[in-house]
């Protein structure tokens, strides 16, 4: 059984925990052996690529051998990996040694696609019929600006320009998780929101994929499908055009909502239509392994609390919004300022001084990026005591007793709660009400013990 | 052997009173001689060592003289020498030989194991140049063997059972039985480390008496350390005064400075100008210090200042005699601090024992040490020159001096071993190759047309062929995997660690064992070869036999636990047996063809 | 796709260099054919690929008189297959590689050889590692560089300078080289130049298994290689060769300046012009170190 249970929050997590008939069956597509193959930690990929040959089950032993002292942890996670993803079949045979075999499925299709090459999926549309393909800085702002628009739908900014085709319940779903409305209230972006707003592109991009892949069965359509759909449309090549014939209905379906989203942008022809995959798409196969994505910074704070983006984004613009006040908006520039009274606004919304801080640093313009701290300290210093400030009182749920019917009864409880750590107040020695206050989370044991001791 | 032969002036005396033969004595290993200087005198000795049964001398610092008195069983031979470092290298030679004769007594029962030997190698047929072994190189064998254990083990294992015989055996440790290691010089007193300017006089509370005790080693020692009494001694006392007047004045000097009493010091040292040696501060001394303080690394930074001096403060200071040694600025001349006197004595006892004569005369002593000290202050002024030309100067413009190139050596032969052992690995490894060349020789042009055919064939046909079977990769991955786990155990993550470290000691001592004893019978297999003799093929049958054996042991500590580790080290030996069962058995069929058909020996 | 992918870049992102040993003298009389080693290469090439497609894969030729890029993973565009038969990627090299042995047959001056002549190493570790210098500097964000040495010809001694000065130019800006050797016995060159840069020197046991040693091996990218023990070479001849006649030595004499290597004395360095003193047969000599195990 696999030891360490990886938390799920990325694409391949949600492949794994397929049923197994429709894994195998998902290994059946070549595409999706070499998006897996890829998404795989280091490790993994290595024994994959040294078992590519071999078809008699090697030992676990042999194969920890090769791990250093430092390396048992991460052996582990890719062993575990392997298994939970069905590409390892572990056996415990008669001697109590375990082995691992290759999927055999996986592994055909490994050897074919390095042996004679990527079959692309389907074969692009002859340059004669697509006379207007768009060049590819044209895909690419088309890409980015559908998911910016997409985005600020998303966060409900009052900025949107032209409201994408997507379902209200559809952003809905979206939305859950990212947004909390209280009766009545805007709608607020929480916590995970915030976080998901300083993710790069791709990281929300999968985040909404995989939204839209576990809502899929509501809609009537099969998760493993749409899974190698995805997989699938990311091998196809950037820039070129497909038909949109060759898709099933239920792709068809798929790929409008797709190009919402700015992962295909689809044109209309004089008898065809077909759809143009973005970089979007392409990169949906792109390792989700490591942790050290970033992109290019943006953010120029000065010691005077000024901060000033280089950016044309109006996402950005709402982000920055979130925490500091926006003084004036330039073509490519937005100036802002970060005071008192935006920063507690921004602790209103959940948002915490260092998730704020974080976003400054790793946002920051590359100019300032090399300098350490990128963010100067006093600032930092300044929006971390502003957050203490608001902090002077802590809450914690508890439940209060009374009307005990002894003073034993009172002390030995009030022992008992000591006892758990949980005791939060108690009556005065001298004071004849006898009352105390315990963490709600003892409550259970209060009771049980009150109640033993009633008999 | 640093003296098989001692020469020595003595006297001889049948008893103790006897007035004593003067002659000269010869000692060797088996007998001792003495012939009187008088050739007529009847006192001739020709006495074999083995007759003699004890030996005793007079001890150094008592009031006999030096006298060796060797005792057979009826009477004794009394030796009388001129000084007792005649009697003590006399002893020590005498101790030297009754051993070994007294060894010699015992060498019947010592020499059995050399029969069983010789019987063994009778039955086999052959005679044995066997050597005839004196009695001390049979003793000497036998402390060998009880010394080392390990050597005891292999003696046990190949000459007790029949493998070698005792002189083949032995044959290969010339050298330990050449080492000098019975012949050790004998150690060398040294200067007494206590202050022997503390003499303290003995006061007995009655008599307004203070009496010194004095002996020729005392003696020896205030020469040593006061030149100035010394030098006073050589002028002063045959011509001026007796040797006691001598000691009685020194003594009186030393008296006065002990009550510390500077003035009274003074007034008598105006009145007695001999006195006045012994009170004033020793100028041979001073100048030495003088120059001592000259020939100091002139990089030293020797100064010192107020702070360095606690000695003027409470609770610090030297006490002497239960007072502090004070600074008195008045009779500077006549102040002797103790810092001085330590460093005198220290000096002297580093110095060492330079005179090695008898004490008992302070005259010669005196006259020895004279002379010692001329010979080392050459030496020292040579010293000090080469000291001074090698630091003062900046070293670049010096003439280079030549570093010798230091030696080369191999701390521990187990590093030496393991890389054998890798090495024979990697040939091992590199002999299972396929990658041998293929013989072959083409022109340019097919050379590279051969290759553009190769990239055409690929073009062609495509990479179908390029996948590795699965079995050729299991071997492959398994092969790899052996390798890592075995690097992982040869050279674990401290170079220091070595596989014979990770296995549990009855093992580990097993395989050491077995290691010597293969050393051993390789190295007689091998310098058995060409085998020109009948002897010689015997003793290669024995020796495989024996090999053959230890072969099958080394089988057996493989199927241990630590198969892996255990295999690592087996295999060079076993790698170096097959190598030896090799050679035998081509040497062996090579013989049987040249003698047709007449094999030497019934050894398989 | 001519600018570079989306600078994403994970652990285990890796830019392998390729040097590929093309002597037509080694591959005529080599027990494994060039056909079966070109397709085991090419082979890996594509798992490399495979892999993570930041994986940047770069295959420098070393010919016998030249050697010469044939192919960057970066600017080739094509990912699909040649109908079906190969990866494209494949065919494009195959056609660099004949183009360059036809070139390099060219440049052969007759009369040159004799037994087998050794392929040029250290003009193929220069070019790659001048085009790992050039990825370093492209900005902060890049592939980890590694070389792979696929070789199969013996040491040319007299390269020795010069492939000296490139393996301690891997050394100085962490480059790993790893070397397969093919040949019939070790590589002085390719076992020190992995052992100095901490790279792998592997000599197959097999060589029809080639994949599987550098798919089991070589594939290892360097983020791993902190969890993994890899094979480790077991002594590394550590001989130099002379700067004089290019001969491989056990004792020589070094120039206490700049630490040429000479096999016999000589009145000046003609390295840094020093002039030596008279030698002194005892004590001159300087050995050099000829064996050792590698330390852990």
């Amino acid at each position: 059984m696999p030891q360490v249970r990886i938390i799920a929050k990325n694409f391949m997590d949600m492949v794994a925990a397929l049923p197994a008939m429709k894994l195998d069956k998902l290994y059946e597509n070549a595409f999706i052996c070499e998006a897996i193959l890829r998404s795989l930690p280091p490790l993994a990929k290595k024994y994959v690529l040294q078992m590519l040959c071999i078809e008699v089950p090697v030992t676990a032993k042999s194969m920890e051998e090769w791990v250093l002292p430092d390396g048992v942890s991460k052996h582990r996670v890719a062993i575990d990996r392997l298994i939970q993803l069905r590409i390892f079949t572990e056996t415990v045979d008669r001697k109590r040694e375990t082995t691992y075999t290759l999927n055999p499925i996986f592994q055909t299709n490994l050897k074919k696609l390095l042996l004679y090459g990527v079959v692309l999926p389907r074969e692009p549309m002859p340059s004669n019929v697509t006379v207007r393909l768009p060049s590819s800085e044209d895909l690419e702002a088309f890409a980015l600006g559908q998911w910016e628009c997409f985005l600020l739908q998303l966060i409900n900014s009052s900025q949107i320009e032209r409201p994408s085709n997507i379902s209200s319940s559809m952003m809905k779903i979206f939305q859950r998780g990212l947004l909390s409305q209280r009766d009545k209230e805007a709608p607020r972006l929480t916590e995970s929101g915030f976080q998901f707003l300083l993710m790069d592109t791709n990281a929300q991009l999968w985040y909404i994929i995989r939204e839209y892949i576990s809502n899929s069965e509501e809609r009537g359509v099969d998760s493993a499908d749409l899974i190698s759909f995805l997989l699938e449309l990311s091998f196809h090549v950037t820039g070129e055009a497909y038909n949109i014939n060759t898709l099933t209905e239920v792709q068809k379906n798929t790929i409008k909502d797709l190009a919402d989203l700015g992962l295909v942008k689809l044109q209309q022809g004089r008898k065809d239509s077909w759809f143009i995959p973005t970089r979007l798409a392409t990169n949906l196969s792109v390792s989700l392994t490591d942790s050290s994505s970033r992109k290019q910074g943006f953010v120029v704070v000065e010691t005077n609390f000024r901060l000033y983006a280089y950016s044309t984004s109006k996402l950005h613009c709402e982000i920055l919004r979130l925490f500091s006040r926006v003084e004036y908006q330039l073509p490519n520039l937005i100036v802002g300022a970060i005071t008192k009274e935006s920063l507690y606004s921004a602790f209103e919304n959940g948002i915490t001084a260092d998730q704020i801080i974080s976003f400054l640093q790793q946002n920051a313009h590359p100019r300032v990026a090399e300098r350490v701290p990128s963010v100067p300290e006093n600032v930092t210093d300044q929006i971390r005591l502003w957050e203490t400030d608001l902090n002077r009182v802590e809450m914690t749920p508890a439940y209060h007793y009374d009307g005990f019917p002894s003073r034993d009864l009172f002390e030995g409880a009030s022992d008992f709660a000591r006892g758990y750590n949980a005791l939060l107040w108690e009556d005065p020695e001298d004071s004849k009400k006898m009352s105390l206050v315990v963490k709600a989370e003892n409550h259970v044991h209060m009771r049980e013990y009150l109640s033993r001791q009633r008999q | 052997m640093s003296c098989r032969q001692v020469v020595k002036r003595a006297s001889y005396k049948s008893k103790i009173k006897d007035p004593g033969t003067p002659g000269v004595l010869t000692m060797t290993e088996n007998k001792f001689v003495f012939r009187p200087n008088d050739p007529s005198s009847a006192a001739k000795l020709d006495v074999e060592f083995k007759h003699i049964t004890g030996h005793k001398n007079t001890k150094e610092g008592t009031d006999k003289p030096p006298w060796l008195n060797l005792s057979d069983k009826d009477r004794s031979y009394i030796f009388e020498f001129g000084s007792f470092h005649d009697l003590h290298v006399c002893r020590d030679f005498v101790g030297n030989a009754l051993a070994k004769s007294g060894e010699a007594a015992k060498a019947s029962s010592a020499a059995k194991p050399t029969s069983a030997a010789k019987t063994t190698s009778e039955k086999s047929g052959v005679t044995l140049p066997d050597e005839q072994l004196s009695t001390a190189e049979m003793q000497l064998r036998m402390k060998l063997l009880q010394e080392d254990s390990e050597l005891q083990k292999l003696h046990m294992q190949f000459v007790i059972s029949g493998v070698l015989t005792e002189s083949e055996f032995w044959a290969t440790r010339k050298k330990l039985l050449d080492g000098d290691s019975r012949t050790k010089s004998k150690q060398r007193v040294g200067f007494r480390s206590s202050m022997i300017l503390d003499t303290k006089p003995m006061t007995d509370g009655r008599m307004n008496k203070v009496t010194f005790n004095l002996t020729p080693e005392i003696k020896y020692q205030i020469f040593a350390l006061k030149p100035a009494v010394h030098q006073a001694f050589l002028t002063l006392v045959p011509s001026k005064m007796t040797e006691k007047d001598f000691w009685t004045k020194y003594f009186r000097a030393e008296y006065l400075h002990s009550t510390r009493n500077a003035v009274a010091a003074a007034a008598e040292a105006a009145e007695d100008e001999e006195l006045a040696i012994f009170l004033k501060e020793d100028a041979i001394l001073a100048s030495e210090a003088r120059r001592k303080i000259r020939r100091v690394d002139p990089t030293l930074d020797m100064e010192a200042d107020q702070g360095d001096d606690y000695t003027h403060l409470p609770d610090h200071g030297i006490f002497r005699d239960g007072s502090k040694d004070v600074t008195e600025l008045q009779n500077e001349l006549y102040r002797r601090t103790l810092s001085q006197d330590l460093n005198r004595q220290g000096a002297v006892v580093l110095q060492g024992r330079t005179v090695d004569v008898d004490l008992e005369d302070p005259r010669t002593v005196a006259e020895a040490l004279m002379q010692s000290r001329r010979e080392s202050d050459e030496s020292a002024e040579q010293e000090r020159l080469d000291r001074i030309t090698r630091m003062t100067e900046i070293e670049d413009l010096q003439e280079h001096h030549d570093h010798p190139v230091a030696q080369l050596c191999i701390k521990d032969p187990r590093d030496y071993f393991d890389t054998q052992q890798v090495n024979a690995l990697k040939t091992l490894d590199d002999s299972r190759t396929g990658t041998e060349q293929k013989k072959c020789s083409l022109t340019t042009e097919e050379a590279y047309g051969s290759l553009r055919e190769a990239i055409s064939k690929i073009k062609s046909i495509g990479l179908k062929n390029s996948t590795v079977a699965p079995e050729i990769a299991i071997t492959v991955l398994n092969g790899l995997t052996q390798n890592i786990s075995s690097t992982k155990y040869q050279l674990g993550k401290n170079p220091q660690d070595s596989v014979l470290d990770s296995l549990p000691n009855k093992t580990k001592e097993e395989l050491l064992h077995h290691w010597i004893s293969i050393q051993e019978l390789l190295r007689h297999f091998w310098s058995s070869y060409p085998i020109t003799t009948t002897y010689l093929s015997t003793k290669v049958g024995r020796l495989k036999d024996a090999m053959s054996q230890i072969y099958r042991q080394l089988e057996e500590i493989k199927q241990s636990d630590f198969r892996h580790q255990v295999s690592l080290l087996v295999r060079p030996m076993h790698q170096a047996l097959d190598a030896a069962f090799q050679h035998f058995d081509a040497d062996l069929q090579k013989r049987a063809a040249r003698s047709g058909g007449e094999t030497p020996n019934g050894n398989s | 796709m001519a600018s570079a992918p989306s600078k994403l870049y994970a652990d285990d992102v890796s830019l392998l260099m390729v040097l590929l040993d093309t002597n037509p003298f080694f591959w005529s009389s080599s027990s494994l054919p060039f056909s079966v080693f070109l397709s085991h290469v090419l082979t890996f090439l594509n798992s490399i690929l495979l892999l993570n497609q930041l994986n940047q894969v770069v295959v420098i030729a070393t010919g016998y008189n030249s050697c010469s890029y044939i192919y960057d993973s970066s600017t080739s565009t094509n990912q699909g297959s040649d109908n079906g038969r190969m990866p494209a990627r494949c065919v494009n090299l195959l056609q660099k590689l004949e183009e360059f042995v036809i070139e390099d047959e060219q440049l052969i001056k007759e009369g040159l050889r004799e037994g087998i002549a050794s392929s040029l190493l250290s003009g193929s570790l220069s070019m790659a590692l001048c085009y790992i210098q050039r990825v370093f500097r492209s900005g902060p964000l890049h592939p980890q560089p590694r070389i792979l040495c696929l070789q199969g010809s013996s040491d040319g001694p007299e390269q020795y300078v010069a492939i000296m000065n490139a393996i301690f130019s891997a050394q100085r800006s962490v480059v790993p080289i790893d070397s397969c050797y093919m040949g019939s016995s070790n590589s002085a060159f390719l076992q020190q130049a992995s052992y100095i840069t901490g790279g792998v020197y592997l000599k197959p046991q097999q060589p029809n298994g080639l994949f599987q040693y550098l798919s089991t091996v070589f594939a290892t990218d360097l983020h791993s290689r902190a969890f993994l023990q890899l094979p480790k070479s077991l002594g590394v001849d550590f001989r130099a060769s002379c700067f004089c006649h290019k001969k491989t030595i056990d004792m020589g004499y070094i120039c206490s300046v700049c630490l040429s290597i000479f096999c016999k004395h000589h009145k000046k360095c003609s390295t840094c012009g020093s002039v030596f003193g008279q030698a002194q047969s005892d004590v001159n000599s300087t050995s050099n170190k000829k064996r050792k195990t590698p330390e852990t």
